[in-house]
């Protein structure tokens, strides 16, 4: 077997760019990453248990995290893991070096490469479902109307002019731009199409606005209009967080209001009239309008005998869209993907529904351009490997002798 | 030179570019959709915070008690005695009048009573209705977990009204308590159901 390392004698020794690409195109280096892939999938599961999910999957797979140590039940475990992400990139380099372009090219070799670019191809998917995907949530009662989706995480601050009881066009301050506002700083948001600015500081990742006659704020909070935001522990699951801050509303002559709290937790949204005009300014997750409206018709949820574990949830909901109809069905492994967007059958509620009672289902919602390439690498993969197979049979059925055992 | 200018140039943008910013021009908007039907105008702080309603029950406050606002569980809620850890709520609960009374037994490490027990209880108007009094002393273990609070006591009234169960309950240090019954009596006949 040829080993690059050890030059024959006589020969020309590896440049250092020659033996930098040796390691990368290496198996020694693809068998080091599908085991830190293993370890940090696996740490990454134990973790979660505790830390919730959303956290954890951060820490491991995020691309901003380039090293973590991993944590089970509380204690630090002595073992640096690079992020998944970065593995995942290494991987991909790997396997275009080794795999596509350091392989031997032929005939016999040709399942070998269509397998590396199956993989190639699921590895990219990951990157462009990481950084360019949307997912969230739709709750819908039967026989109700929905055009938009809730972020799971995200909380923004929204100010709408409302003109005959309705909002028209909503401005949109992202989480972003304030989720770096925590005790003692602010930022002016300017509203050019609005005649004030709003001055927002104070944020929490997750609060609860309390009454002073409830409970006395303890540290100093700042209170408006008899209540004050409680800080509160970052909850498991990262979506059940409620976000808060204050806001001064900025008028064009420069004066401020008094402060007041928005709160992720909140009912309604807080109005403000100036110069005769109406506004609300509210904090919720960020909506995420739909092209197309949903109403679901009917939503049945069947059982296993005698266990709360189901065995089919089934929403029936009509798509409306340019004033035409059309009915779909939507159920767990069966989504609705149109217009870019998938609808995958989430949950459902409420908990111990009575018979009769109205129901609501749930889907998440997804907006993901790389939606269905690893489906389409896997089948490349697939391909691929079957290729090597009849290669490999016809070889041997032809009694051709069995040279070149390496790739 | 030109070397070292762009050099230069890049720790200042990468200065400015890590810089917190104190403006932001808010460019993003959204259309309205479904969510944003019929917002709540004018909504107060109780309303937005609490999504208070009209509660199903009135009453005015007794001299010295404070009034609180409104929770899930609270149609009416105050506080009252010297300690300020005496309570007064209204409830709308689950159940029948037996099972609210031994409930709020148990939460003091009583026996729980059976239906001749609660027959023997006293009577007294609420909302224009009879409820049951209820007392107890002692240990009060609410069951929220909340620690046990020794040298409490409970005054109460549970009544079966119009297929709902109305209860009206004051837990406090057992002097305030003791002090504040007869109040807690007028206060629970003074209740009116809202239509």
């Amino acid at each position: 077997m040829e080993n690059p390392s050890q030059p024959t004698p006589g020969a020309t020794p590896r440049s250092l760019a020659g033996r930098i690409f040796d390691i990368l195109s290496g198996f020694g280096l693809a068998t080091i990453l599908l085991l830190l892939l293993g370890l940090l999938t696996w740490f990454a599961t134990l973790e979660q248990v505790e830390s919730g999910l959303y956290p954890t999957l951060n820490k491991y797979f995020h691309w901003k995290s380039v090293f973590l140590i991993p944590e089970l039940k509380g204690k630090l475990v002595p073992l640096p893991l690079p992020g998944g992400y970065w593995v995942g990139v290494v991987l991909l380099v790997n396997l275009t070096l080794g795999g596509v372009i350091r392989i031997r090219k032929g005939w016999k070799q040709a399942g070998n490469l269509i397998s590396h670019l199956g993989i190639i191809f699921i590895l990219v998917a990951g990157g462009v479902a990481h950084h360019f995907s949307e997912r969230g949530n739709m709750a819908i009662r039967e026989g109700q109307n929905r055009d938009a989706a809730e972020d799971y995480f995200e909380h923004v601050v929204e100010v709408a002019e409302i003109q005959n009881g309705a909002a028209g066009s909503i401005h949109v301050i992202r989480g972003k731009d304030l989720s770096d506002l925590s005790a003692g700083n602010s930022r002016l948001f300017r509203l050019p199409n609005l005649p004030f600015d709003l001055e927002i500081g104070g944020y929490l990742k997750n609060a609860s606005p309390v009454a002073v006659t409830e409970r006395a704020p303890d540290r100093g909070e700042l209170i408006a209009d008899g209540y004050y935001l409680m800080p509160r522990p970052d909850e498991k699951n990262a979506e059940a967080n409620t976000a808060g801050c204050y806001a001064r509303i900025v008028r064009r002559d420069g004066s401020k209001s008094e402060p007041v709290i928005l709160a992720g937790a909140s009912f309604h949204p807080f109005s403000v009239k100036h110069g005769g005009r109406l506004f609300t300014i509210d904090m919720r997750k960020r909506l995420w309008p739909m092209p197309f409206t949903v109403r679901l018709d009917e939503f049945t949820a069947q059982f296993h005998p005698g266990t709360m574990k189901p065995a089919k949830f089934i929403s029936r909901i009509t798509r409306i869209e340019n004033g035409g109809e059309a009915k779909v069905t939507i159920q767990m492994n069966e989504p609705m993907r149109y217009e870019g967007l998938t609808f995958f059958q989430a949950s459902y509620g409420p908990p111990g529904a009575a018979p009769g009672q109205k129901m609501y289902s749930v889907f998440e919602v997804v907006k993901n351009p790389a939606d269905r390439w690893p489906e389409y690498g896997l089948y490349v993969a697939a391909f691929g490997m079957l290729v090597t197979f009849l290669t490999k049979l016809g070889s041997h059925l032809a009694g051709s002798p069995r040279k070149n055992r390496h790739v | 030179m030109n070397g070292r200018f762009s050099c230069l140039l890049a720790c200042v943008a990468a200065f400015c570019a890590c810089e917190e910013k104190k403006e932001i021009v808010v460019t993003e908007t959204r259309r309205a959709t479904t969510r944003d039907d019929a917002p709540k105008l004018f909504a107060t702080s109780d309303e937005r915070f609490r999504d208070a309603r009209p509660a199903p029950v009135k009453a005015e406050t007794p001299d010295g008690w404070l009034a609180l606002p409104a929770s899930q569980f609270r149609l009416l809620n105050y506080r009252f005695g010297e300690s300020g850890m005496g309570e007064t709520w209204v409830s709308i609960s689950a159940g029948s009048v037996l099972e609210n009374v031994n409930r709020w037994l148990r939460q003091f490490g009583a026996a729980p009573i059976d239906q001749d027990g609660l027959e023997k209880l006293r009577r007294v108007p609420i909302a224009g209705h009879n409820g049951t009094w209820v007392e107890a002393a002692g240990e009060y273990a609410s069951g929220m977990g909340a620690a046990p609070k020794p040298g409490f006591a409970l005054a109460g009234v549970v009544a079966s009204i119009n297929g709902s169960i109305l209860t009206v309950k004051m837990v406090g240090p057992k002097s305030e308590v003791e002090a504040a019954k007869a109040t807690l009596e007028s206060f629970a006949k003074s209740l009116q159901m809202a239509d």
